[in-house]
């Protein structure tokens, strides 16, 4: 076997075989790859992406081992994907293509479903083709003689980059590549990822910005014509709908209708909490779908998820709902028709799960959105207007984050140990450690020996060594068994396990909804109802119930908020309400303009509206600049903050994806808020970071931060705490350091998060511009308007207060229930 | 910074970090110090900063300075785990001190009797003075008023305008006083008040003592 011509025609005669036709894009993927080219392709789901890698990885084996019918052991090629459901078709994918070419290979999936027996048997002896996620990854680096297993390895494919992109799992990528780099010589690099804004940054964090893997490297960009259809669910009676609430249960006859005449519907929704809720009102009203239909997301144990998965692939389910646990799409797999219930919030992710459906190439996708409440349609037309225009987000990469770092660091230390100098070269090639000075690098060294910065005072902290020939090593093993545990906790909340008393895993569930709970409650999770029995070692016993539940599994995490280029969309979308030709949604939303304009105006592009009105729960001033949940949390609390220089005030804020609200006992003067240029760009981050909301917030990303690097020990999915005693809420250790060691990188990463992801300091600059541009337009109502209602009804909040502590505890109570002694 | 309450017609002094001084007896009342927590974290690769457990041995300093009590009692929990070396840190502190001390013995507190009582620290699982009882674990026994610690009481103020806050505090009951958790880094844990309970809670450098409501259906549409 030697030239590509030869490879290519046995590639596309196996390609035959199928009874497919390879697309220009793979085959210009398998070129480059043959070349010795590492690179980024571009293509969405459902394109054949799979095959334009696993196609070359084979044939650059046969062109290298004439032989190849004879089996050599040893890994050949690592597979990342970010989600564990994918790897099941990925795997049977390759299999496939091994099979067809006849190549003795083992195909295997490591992953936090493997067990620990076939974890221990790939041990010994590594499949030829790995499948796997980044955590899993992480976890062989941190196993004894790593080096050995990866040093044959000739590619490394990380499939649905963008997914991975900004997030701090991506930077786990970043570090491990860094150190394949070095170990396994002739690695080839490629991610896939879907159409995102900074592409061509992607593949610079990917790669290792100025590396010789990305000077040669290329971006392959699958041009797919894949039509994708939108219909938005509207009611015929508008006055029925709601002006608030984010289920969208008075439109489950539709739903049912829908999923009746289509062979496999996914129902997607964005919360796991509105997962559960549509499974059961679905059975409820629907008794006829027992048996038809499923529930997946995140928290359901795994053998309900993989039987899941295949009853949908295999059409003996109907329909699943489900949450993004299956957003990311596998070639190939036969979907028939989606609905999204709720806004997206973002485009890409919308396009993503529009491309679950019909899921072959060429093919036409059909997605149905079912906005929630009245203001939601406002969205379904600006994301279908998106969906024409091909408008995409960008994903931000993640920069400094020492807490991956500590972690990564740790790692090495468990496995063979690591020599300082060589690791930080490696560590600072990366796009994320880029500007990493020597004195950041030696504090996150003295953090991991020391556990501090004073070197001197001996004391009984004890993690890494230093060894006399200088390797950093762990070698206690209590510590390398917790830090091994700790390293899939990257992405997760505080969990618990849920438990039938009787024995039996239900699945996990965060520790802070448990928390409202009290024996004898009774609850539904996982499609089920639970009567808590109690509390014990982080496992929570449940026995059956037949009573009605009274509270549902939720989760806070989910709360997605608008894109950038979404608001931006949303924006012109409204204000086009006032003019000329309407799209669908915006016709049906007529009646809410109505009442709308009756109290208040539906604002124009050159205003920015305020609305100020009293109810019993105080004076309310909802703002409306429509730039996403991200930018009004922090413009509110900017402004809550500039407001409270003014005069003594407490304020309650609250915020959805269209405005803010600032609640307070007493009125605020609007008249002084407009005169003293209260939304000025200038002095923002000082103002921002004197907010104490900013504290608040950074003490909430404290808490990821914190685990990530090790510094919370929170046990491992289906394991119980022993170590329960060194558990202690992040919240304290947050004060501790505040208090103690205010320079802890740690402690100053928290904050530094909070300004650039989560108050996106950028973006609240951008539109504290726009507004100056714009009119204010301020409405003294006398009730609550519809555009108001989704906000005011909000009851996630955030305080600001300039009255003193003494002052506000004067004017607040604590209730007693009536009837107790 | 105090306030002054009356029980069976004995005076107790509350203080803002949460001890109490009762003046009959010149007795000083500390409950749920959790010593040596930061550096049990640290021991097992927890890296808290190591000048966190100067803290804790500041503020005992303060409130004994201040009362210039002739006993101090601690009601339980007075140190968090086994033996470290903040330890050794409290040997110091408490050879310096002119106060006899008496520790009930908590749920945490683990070390061996002689330790204790190297320090010149007298223990005891209980203790009777009067119609009084010390615990360290809340306990509601006939005849008697008692003093105690274990759960560190929180309170979970609310108001218009959609306000809420959570303070330690210090929870009275008919016969029952809940001191709240001196030590720094420890937590404490809200409670749900009867209606005749009086809650003191603790405000930054101030005791208020805190007005209460019946509970009512919450309801946003009412």
């Amino acid at each position: 076997m030697a030239n590509r011509k030869q490879l290519f025609e046995k590639a596309e005669s196996w390609f035959e075989s199928q009874g497919w036709q390879p697309f220009a894009f793979q085959k210009e993927t398998w070129t480059a790859f043959l070349q010795g080219k590492h690179g980024l392709l571009n293509a969405p789901t459902g394109s054949g992406k799979t095959y334009a890698l696993w196609v070359p990885i084979m044939l650059d084996y046969l062109k290298r081992n004439p032989d190849f019918t004879k089996h050599k052991p040893g890994l050949k090629a690592i597979w990342i994907t970010p989600l564990r459901a994918l790897s099941v078709e990925i795997k049977q994918a390759a299999e496939r293509l091994v099979e067809g070419l006849g190549v003795p290979f083992e195909v295997a999936i490591r992953s936090g479903d493997t067990t620990s027996a076939e974890r221990a048997k790939q041990s010994k002896k590594m499949p030829d083709l790995l499948i796997t996620t980044p955590e899993s990854l992480q976890l062989l680096l941190a196993s004894k003689d790593y080096p050995n297993t990866f040093k044959n390895c000739s590619a490394i494919v990380v499939d649905e980059w963008h997914e991975l992109l900004g997030t701090k799992r991506g930077v786990q990528m970043e570090l491990a590549l860094s150190r394949l780099k070095t170990i396994a010589p002739n690695l080839r690099i490629w991610g896939i990822s879907a159409t995102i804004g900074n592409l061509e940054q992607a593949r610079q964090v990917l790669l290792g910005p100025d590396s010789e893997a990305y000077e040669n490297s290329v971006l392959v960009k699958a041009v797919l014509h894949k039509k994708t259809n939108v219909i938005s669910i509207i009611p015929t009676k508008m006055e029925s709908y709601p002006w608030r609430g984010h289920m969208g249960f008075h439109l489950i006859d539709d739903v049912a209708r829908i999923v009746k005449e289509s062979r496999t519907t996914l129902i997607f929704t964005n919360v796991r909490s509105a997962c559960e809720l549509w499974y059961q009102r679905l059975l409820d009203k629907y008794p006829e779908f027992a048996g038809e239909i499923a529930m997946h997301h995140g928290s359901i144990d795994r053998d309900v998820r993989i039987w899941v998965e295949n009853a949908i692939r295999d059409e003996k389910l109907k329909a699943v709902v489900c949450t993004s646990s299956l957003d990311l799409g596998v070639d190939f797999a036969p979907v028939e028709t989606i609905i999204q219930i709720g806004g997206p919030k973002g485009v890409a992710r919308f396009m993503q799960r529009a491309g679950r459906s019909n899921h072959k190439p060429g093919k036409e996708s059909l997605i149905y959105f079912l906005a929630t409440h009245a203001i939601e349609l406002v969205e379904a037309s600006a994301l279908k207007k998106a969906v024409e225009k091909n408008v995409v987000e960008d994903r931000i990469p993640y920069l400094n984050s020492w807490d991956v770092l500590i972690q990564y660091l740790n790692t090495l230390a468990v496995s063979d140990g690591f020599f300082p100098d060589g690791i930080f070269e490696e560590v600072k090639s990366t796009f994320c450690y880029q500007a990493m000075t020597r004195e950041d690098y030696q504090w996150c060294l003295n953090f991991i020996v020391h556990g501090s910065q004073s070197l001197h005072a001996y004391d009984e902290y004890k993690k890494v060594e230093i060894e006399a020939d200088g390797r950093y090593k762990i070698n206690k093993r209590s510590i390398a068994t917790q830090h091994r545990m700790s390293i899939g906790t990257i992405v997760s909340d505080a969990v618990m396990q849920v438990k039938f008393f009787s024995g039996g895993f239900i699945g996990s569930i965060e520790e802070w909804f448990i928390s409202k709970l009290k024996p004898g409650d009774v609850f539904q999770f996982a499609g089920r109802q639970l009567e808590l029995y109690r509390i014990k070692n982080m496992q929570v016993l449940v026995k059956s119930a037949t009573r009605k539940p009274t509270r549902f599994a939720s989760w806070m995490g989910g709360r997605l908020a608008l894109s950038a280029q979404m608001s931006e969309l949303l924006r012109q979308e409204l204000y086009s309400a006032n003019h000329g030709k309407k799209s669908p949604e915006l016709h049906a939303m007529e009646p809410i303009f109505k009442r709308q304009r009756k109290e208040s105006i539906v604002p124009e592009a050159d205003q920015f509206l305020i609305e100020t009105f009293k109810t019993r729960e105080g004076y309310h001033a909802i703002f409306y600049p429509f730039e996403g949940r991200f930018v009004h949390e922090a413009l509110a609390s900017l402004l809550a903050y500039r407001i409270s220089l003014l005069e003594p005030i407490t304020f309650s804020l609250a915020y959805n994806d269209y405005g803010f609200e600032l609640l307070s006992d007493k009125e605020i003067d609007m008249q002084s808020v407009i005169d003293n240029d209260l939304f000025t760009p200038r002095f923002v981050h000082q103002d921002l970071q004197k907010s104490l909301n900013a504290t608040e917030m950074a003490r909430r990303k404290f808490r990821d931060i914190s685990v990530i690097a090790g510094m919370v020990f929170s046990g491992y999915p289906g394991k119980t705490v022993k170590a329960k005693h060194l558990q202690s809420s992040t919240q304290l250790l947050f004060e501790v350091f505040r208090d103690y060691e205010p320079d802890n990188l740690l402690l100053q990463q928290a904050y530094r998060e909070t300004f650039e992801h989560q108050l996106e300091e950028g973006r609240l600059i951008q539109s504290l511009e726009r507004i100056a541009s714009q009119e204010i337009v301020w409405k003294q109502c006398k009730k609550p308007t519809p555009f108001s209602f989704p906000i005011i009804t909000d009851r996630l909040r955030e305080k600001l207060s300039s009255e003193t502590l003494a002052e506000r505890i004067a004017k607040m109570t604590a209730s007693y229930m009536k009837g107790t002694a | 910074m105090t306030l002054e309450i009356k029980i069976h017609d004995n005076h107790f002094v509350l203080h803002a970090s949460g001890a109490v001084f009762w003046k009959e007896k010149n007795m000083l009342l500390i409950s749920d110090v959790h010593l040596g927590k930061i550096s049990h974290f640290r021991k097992h690769g927890i890296a808290l900063p190591k000048t966190a457990f100067t803290g804790n041995f500041e503020r005992l300093t303060s409130v004994a300075d201040y009362f210039e009590a002739e006993i101090i009692c601690f009601l339980g929990d007075l140190f968090h785990s086994k033996l470290n070396k903040e330890w050794d840190l409290f040997e110091d502190w408490i050879n310096n001190r002119p106060e006899n001390f008496l520790l009930i013995i908590g749920n945490h507190d683990i070390l061996k009797p002689e330790k204790y009582e190297a320090v010149g620290m007298a223990i005891a699982s209980e203790l009777k003075v009067g119609p009084f009882l010390f615990t360290h674990e809340p306990e509601e026994r006939d005849g008697y008023f008692t003093f105690c610690g274990h759960i560190h009481p929180g309170i979970n103020l609310r108001g218009s305008g959609r306000q809420s806050m959570d303070l330690p505090c210090f929870f009275q009951s008919k016969n029952q006083m809940i001191l709240p958790a001196f030590g720094e880094f420890t937590g404490k844990w809200i409670m749900e008040p009867a209606q005749n309970d009086r809650v003191y809670a603790i405000a930054g450098g101030d005791i208020v003592k805190i007005n209460m409501v019946e509970k009512s259906k919450k309801n946003f549409f009412r």
